[in-house]
C-alpha cells in the first residue's frame, strides 16, 4: 500500500516537475530552459538536489511575474549518469524542444559529451562540474557553476596551512573526483610548502579501504585529507584510529554522506559555500525558501542549481526575448552574484569563484557548523 | 611496512573477505542446487539490509527482530525470484544465457526500487557490539567483524550438515545432479529448486543484515557485491559453501595485501590477475571436485 | 511446385525485402527527429560492438564480458592518436584495432582455456582490468576528466559531424559487419565453429584447430569492438572513462543475449532495445530504470531465443506454413 502511493507520488513529481509553471502569475510565452541531471544512477546523490534548486527557482521566479511577463519553464531529463544518453537528452532539448539555455549535467564526463554539442551551436550550458579537460577553456559558452578543482584543492590547503598550521599531510582519495582533486593538490604542494607523507587511492565505489586508511595512518600526518564522494573512507579513516583532524571537500558535503558516517561525523573539515544551518546574510533568503518548500535544509548542489536557473533568467533580460543561443551566451558573460557563490564569467576559466566565496565548515557530533575561518 | 600495518592489512582483508564470501556463499547455493548463477545475489543482501533497517529504525522494532525481518526478507525474495524468474524461464526453455540476465535484470530491478521508494541513503544498521573494536598489536577490528566471521562459519558448517545428513539436503542435491532421476525417485524437481533459491535468499540476506554495519550499503551496491561474490564462489570451486568462503578470504587478502605492497591504484590489477591465473593453474577451484560441472 | 522454383520463389521475397529495408534505410533520417536519429546512431554504435559479442557466444559458446575493454581500447587510440599524436583519423581506426587485436590474442591464448562460468569471470576481470588501467594511464586517457576535441571524421571535405549526416556513415559499416560475419558463417570455418559448439569432442577428433580458432574469433571480436570504441570517440567528440566500465560491458551482453546470439540480424534489434528503451522510457520520471529491468525481465522470459529467433520463426511461419522447418537466420 505503501509503495504504491510512494510511486504515484513519484509520478505526480514527475509531471508536477513539467507542468509547474503554467499555474503561476507570468502568463506570456514561456522561455524553454533545459535542463540535464543525473536522477537515477550513481550520480544520484548529485541530481536529485539540484532538481529541488532548480524547481524553486523556477517557482519562485515564476510567482514574482517571470522574466518581463513571461514564465520560465524548465525541461527536466535524467541522463541516467550515462554519458551518450547525456548526448541524447541534449540532442532533444536543443533541436526538438529549442530550448534556450542548457542547465547541467551533473557528472564530468556527462558534461563532456553535452558540452562538446553545446558548444558547436554556441548554446549557453551552465554545468554543476568544475572544469574538465583543457579543450573546455576554448568553450565560450559553457559557464561551470562550480569551482574548478585547482580552486578546491587551495581552500584545502588554506585552512590546512594557516589555520591548523599544518605540513605534513596524508591523503585518502577515490579514483573519480578524489584523483582529480589530489592531481591539483600536487601541482600546489611547493607553494604551500607542504609535504603529503602517504598518498592512498581507492576505487569509487569500494566497499571498506580499512588497507589504505592503515596505510595513511601508519605514515603518521598531521592532518588526513579524505576526498571522495562516498561515506566510506570517512568511517574506515576513524576505525583504524586515525585521530588527526580530518580536511575533505566540497563534493563529500551532502547530508547523504553525512548521515552514512554515522558517529563518526566529527572533526571533519569542509571547504565549502553554503551552511544550511548557519548561513551567510546573503543566502538567508533562499535558505528560508528551500525550507519553507522542502522542509530540509539545503546544501551546495541545490544552491547551485537556483543559481543557475537564475544566471539564465537574467541573462534572457538582459539579451532580450528573441535572443539567439550566441546572445545569451554573451549577455551571460558577466559577474553575477550568486547564493552559493559570487560567479565572474569573464574569467578564463568560466566561472569566476575566488577563495572568498568560501565557508569553512565543520562537522561537530553529526551536525555542521560554520567556522569563523576565512581565507582573507 | 611497519608490523602494526601488515596486521592491519590483513584484518581488513579477513573483514572484506567474509564480506565477499557471505555474497559467494549464496552464489554457491543456488548453484549447488539449481545449476544457476544468480546475479542477484548482491541485491538480496541489499533488500535483507533495507528490510532490517526499515524494521528496527524506521518502524522502533527491537534490533533481533529487525535482524530476523532481514533474513526473511532474503529467503521470500529468493523464492521469488525462483517463481516470477526462473520458473518462466525454464518453462520457454531459456538457455543459461538467459537464466543469467534475467537474474541480472533482477538486480538492476532492486537497485531501481531501492533508489526509487526508500532513497540514497546508506543504511548504517548497529552492528553486534556497537561499534566497539579489538586492538590486535595496536591495528584494530571492529567486534561486529569477528561476529562476522563466527557467524559464516557456523553458517558453513550448518549447510554441510544439511546436504550431508538430511533428507531434503540429499534430495536437493540429488535433484540438482540429475534431475531425471530424481523424478523417478519422487523428488519433486521444481520444489526443490525453489527451496534451494529460498535457501540462498536466506543466506543473501544473513549477508545483507552482516556488511551493512561495516559497510555502507545503498541502492547502486548490488552488483557490485555480486561480482566479488561470484569471484568468491568460483574461486572455491563454485558449488562448495566452505570454498566460496575461503574463495572470499583470500581475494580479500590478496587485495589488502596489494594495496600496502604494491600500489593502491593497482589492487584489482594484482587480485584480478591473480584470479585468473588461479582459474587456469586450478581448472576446478580451489575446492570443487566437481568444479567441472561449473563449465 | 518443383523445388527449384520453390526456392526461386523464395529468393525474389528475400530480393524485394531487402530492397524495401534498403530503402526505408535511407528514407528514415529524413522522417525524424534529431533526437530520434542520435537514438539511430548509437544503435549503429552498439550493433557493432554487440555483433562481436554475439558471433563469440552464439558460435563458440564464449562469453564475453571483455568488450568494454576493447571498445575503450578503440576509442583512446583514436582520441590519443587525433588530439595528441595529430594523426589522421583512418590511421587511427586502424591502430586502436591492431592494439585490440593484439592485446586480444596475448590474453585470448591462456583465458580461452577456460569454459563455461569460468570464462564468464576470467572476461569480467580482463574488463575491470582494462578500466582501472584506463584510470591509471592518465597521460594516454585523461583519466576521469577524459578527453575532449577529438575531431569529427571527414570523407572528401564532408563532414559527419550531425546525427544525420553519422547515421549514414555508422549503418553501412555496421551492414558490412553483418554480412562479412554472415559470410564468415557460411564458410568453411562456419562449419568447423558449429561443429566445435555442438559436438566439441567430434570436432577435435575431425581435426579441427578448436583452441587457436578460438583465440581467432575472440581477436576479430576485439577488433570490431575497437571499430565501434573509435566510431563512438568521433562521434560523441568527447570521450573518459565513465563509458567504458563494466555497466558498458554488461550492456554489449544485453543485445547478444536479447538479440537472439544464434541471429546475426537480431542483434539490431537487441541494440535498438538497449540504446532506446532507457531514452524513452525516461520520459515516465524516476520510475524509469525500474520499467527499464521488467522490460529486460520480461523480454528474456518470453523471447528465449531472442529478438531475432522470434522473428526468425515468425518469417518461417507467415512464409511457409510450417512446411520448412525454421532455420533461424544466419544459423
Amino acid at each position: 500500500m505503501k509503495r504504491r502511493t510512494l510511486a504515484a507520488g513519484a509520478f505526480a513529481a514527475a509531471l508536477i516537475g513539467s507542468g509547474r509553471a503554467k499555474a503561476q502569475g507570468a502568463t506570456g510565452e514561456p522561455i524553454k530552459v533545459g535542463a540535464i541531471i543525473s536522477l537515477t544512477g550513481p550520480g544520484a546523490g548529485l541530481g536529485q538536489p539540484q532538481r529541488q534548486g532548480m524547481l524553486l527557482a523556477e517557482k519562485t521566479i515564476n510567482a514574482a511575474g517571470g522574466v518581463g511577463g513571461r514564465p520560465i519553464k524548465l525541461f527536466i531529463e535524467d541522463d541516467g549518469s550515462k554519458p551518450d544518453i547525456a548526448k541524447s537528452k541534449a540532442e532533444r532539448l536543443i533541436f526538438d524542444e529549442k530550448v534556450s539555455a542548457i542547465i547541467g549535467p551533473s557528472l564530468t564526463a556527462s558534461t563532456g559529451a553535452v558540452a562538446a554539442l553545446t558548444n558547436a551551436e554556441g548554446m549557453p550550458e551552465l554545468c554543476f562540474t568544475g572544469l574538465g579537460p583543457r579543450t573546455e577553456l576554448t568553450y565560450k559558452s559553457l559557464f561551470h557553476l562550480l569551482p574548478p578543482q585547482d580552486l578546491n584543492a587551495r581552500a584545502m590547503l588554506e585552512y590546512t596551512t594557516k589555520e591548523l598550521k599544518a605540513k605534513k599531510i596524508g591523503i585518502l582519495h577515490d579514483t573519480g573526483y578524489g584523483q582529480v582533486v589530489t592531481n591539483q593538490l600536487n601541482t600546489l604542494r611547493e607553494k604551500y610548502g607542504v609535504e603529503f607523507s602517504a598518498i592512498e587511492k581507492f576505487e569509487v565505489g569500494a566497499s571498506d579501504v580499512s588497507a589504505q586508511a592503515a596505510k595513511v595512518r601508519a605514515a603518521n600526518p598531521d592532518v588526513v585529507f579524505v576526498i571522495a564522494t562516498s561515506a566510506v573512507p570517512f568511517r574506515n579513516a576513524r576505525q583504524v584510529k586515525i585521530e588527526q583532524p580530518i580536511v575533505s571537500a566540497i563534493g563529500s558535503s551532502t547530508y547523504d554522506y553525512v548521515r552514512g558516517f554515522g558517529e563518526y561525523a566529527d572533526n571533519i573539515v569542509f571547504p565549502e559555500f553554503l551552511v544550511g544551518e548557519q548561513p551567510k546574510d546573503s543566502q538567508k533568503a533562499f535558505v528560508d525558501a528551500f525550507r519553507k518548500e522542502y522542509g530540509s535544509l539545503p546544501k551546495n548542489f541545490e544552491a547551485a542549481a537556483w543559481d543557475g536557473v537564475h544566471i539564465v533568467a537574467k541573462a534572457v533580460e538582459k539579451a532580450g526575448p528573441r535572443a539567439s543561443g550566441k546572445e545569451l551566451a554573451a549577455a551571460m558573460r558577466a559577474p553575477y552574484s550568486g547564493v552559493m557563490a559570487s560567479y565572474d564569467f569573464t574569467k578564463d576559466d568560466m566561472t569566476g569563484i575566488d577563495l572568498s566565496s568560501y565557508v569553512f565548515s565543520k562537522l561537530v557530533g553529526g551536525k555542521f557548523e560554520r567556522l569563523p575561518f576565512t581565507t582573507k | 611496512m611497519t608490523f602494526t600495518l601488515l596486521i592491519q592489512s590483513i584484518l581488513a582483508g579477513l573483514t572484506n573477505g567474509f564480506v565477499y564470501g557471505l555474497i559467494g556463499l549464496g552464489i554457491a547455493v543456488a548453484f549447488r542446487g539449481a545449476r544457476i548463477i544468480n546475479a542477484m545475489q548482491g541485491d538480496v543482501a541489499l533488500i535483507g539490509a533495507v528490510m532490517a533497517y526499515s524494521a528496527s529504525v524506521s518502524f522502533g522494532l527491537p534490533m533481533p527482530v529487525g535482524f530476523v525481518i532481514g533474513v526473511v526478507a532474503g529467503g521470500l525474495t529468493g523464492f521469488l525470484v525462483d517463481r516470477l524468474m526462473i520458473r518462466p524461464t525454464l518453462k520457454r526453455r531459456g538457455s543459461e544465457d538467459s537464466l543469467l540476465l534475467v537474474t541480472l535484470g533482477g538486480a538492476f530491478a532492486v537497485s531501481a526500487a531501492v533508489l526509487l521508494y526508500f532513497g540514497r541513503d546508506s543504511y548504517p544498521i548497529p552492528g553486534i557490539g556497537g561499534n566497539d573494536i579489538v586492538d590486535v598489536f595496536d591495528a584494530s577490528m571492529r567486534v561486529h567483524a569477528i561476529w562476522l566471521i563466527v557467524i559464516s562459519l557456523a553458517v558453513v558448517a550448518a549447510l554441510r550438515w544439511f546436504y550431508a545428513k538430511t533428507l531434503v539436503g540429499q534430495a536437493l542435491l540429488a535433484a540438482s545432479i540429475d534431475p531425471e532421476g530424481a523424478l523417478t525417485l519422487g523428488i519433486n524437481v521444481g520444489r526443490m529448486r525453489a527451496l534451494t533459491f529460498g535457501l540462498g535468499g536466506l543466506v543473501g540476506g544473513l549477508a545483507g543484515v552482516l556488511v551493512a554495519p561495516l559497510i555502507n550499503i545503498q541502492y547502486e551496491m548490488g552488483l557490485l557485491l555480486t561480482l566479488k561474490g561470484f569471484a568468491a564462489a568460483i574461486l572455491g570451486g563454485l558449488s562448495s559453501p566452505f570454498g566460496a568462503i575461503f574463495g572470499g578470504v583470500l581475494l580479500g587478502l590478496v587485495e589488502s595485501l596489494a594495496v600496502v605492497t604494491i600500489s593502491s591504484g593497482y589492487k584489482d590489477v594484482v587480485s584480478m590477475t591473480l584470479l585468473i591465473a588461479i582459474m587456469i593453474v586450478l581448472p576446478q577451484g580451489l575446492f570443487g571436485r566437481r568444479g567441472r560441472l561449473g563449465g | 511446385m518443383t523445388a527449384l522454383a520453390r526456392s526461386a520463389t523464395a529468393h525474389l521475397w528475400t530480393g524485394m525485402l531487402m530492397v524495401a529495408v534498403l530503402l526505408v534505410w535511407v528514407a528514415l533520417p529524413w522522417f525524424l527527429s534529431r533526437s530520434a536519429i542520435d537514438i539511430l546512431v548509437f544503435t549503429g554504435i552498439y550493433t557493432i560492438a554487440g555483433l562481436g559479442v554475439s558471433f563469440l557466444l552464439g558460435q563458440c559458446g564464449i562469453v564475453s564480458l571483455a568488450q568494454s575493454g576493447f571498445y575503450g581500447i578503440g576509442a583512446y587510440a583514436t582520441a590519443y592518436g587525433t588530439t595528441v599524436l595529430g594523426l589522421p583519423i583512418p590511421v587511427c581506426i586502424v591502430l586502436g584495432m591492431l592494439v585490440s587485436a593484439v592485446i586480444a590474442a596475448a590474453v585470448g591464448v591462456p583465458v580461452l582455456r577456460l569454459s563455461g562460468h569460468f570464462l564468464a569471470l576470467a572476461t569480467l576481470a580482463l574488463a575491470i582490468i582494462a578500466h582501472v588501467l584506463f584510470l591509471e594511464l592518465e597521460w594516454i586517457t585523461g583519466g576521469t576528466l577524459g578527453i575532449g576535441g577529438i575531431p569529427r571524421i571527414s570523407l572528401f571535405g564532408f563532414t559527419f559531424a550531425t546525427p544525420f549526416r553519422f547515421y549514414y556513415l555508422v549503418w553501412p559499416s555496421a551492414f558490412a559487419l553483418l554480412l562479412a560475419y554472415s559470410l564468415l558463417l557460411r564458410s568453411r570455418t562456419g562449419i568447423a565453429l558449429r561443429a566445435m559448439r555442438d559436438a566439441p569432442a567430434a570436432a577435435a577428433v575431425a581435426g579441427i584447430p578448436i583452441a587457436s580458432l578460438k583465440v581467432r574469433i575472440f581477436v576479430l571480436s576485439a577488433a570490431v569492438g575497437a571499430f565501434a570504441g573509435s566510431l563512438f570517440a568521433h562521434y560523441v567528440s568527447f570521450i573518459s572513462v565513465d563509458s567504458f566500465a563494466i555497466d558498458r560491458a554488461i550492456g554489449f551482453l544485453l543485445i547478444a543475449v536479447l538479440g537472439g546470439v544464434r541471429s546475426i540480424p537480431g542483434t539490431i534489434a537487441g541494440a535498438l532495445f538497449v540504446t532506446a528503451a532507457p531514452n524513452y522510457l525516461s520520459r515516465l520520471g524516476d520510475i524509469h530504470p525500474l520499467l527499464f529491468a521488467l522490460a529486460l525481465i520480461v523480454a528474456v522470459i518470453f523471447l528465449p531465443g531472442g529478438f531475432g529467433g522470434f522473428m526468425a520463426n515468425l518469417g518461417a511461419k507467415l512464409s511457409s506454413g510450417g512446411r520448412r522447418p525454421s532455420a533461424p537466420a544466419g544459423g
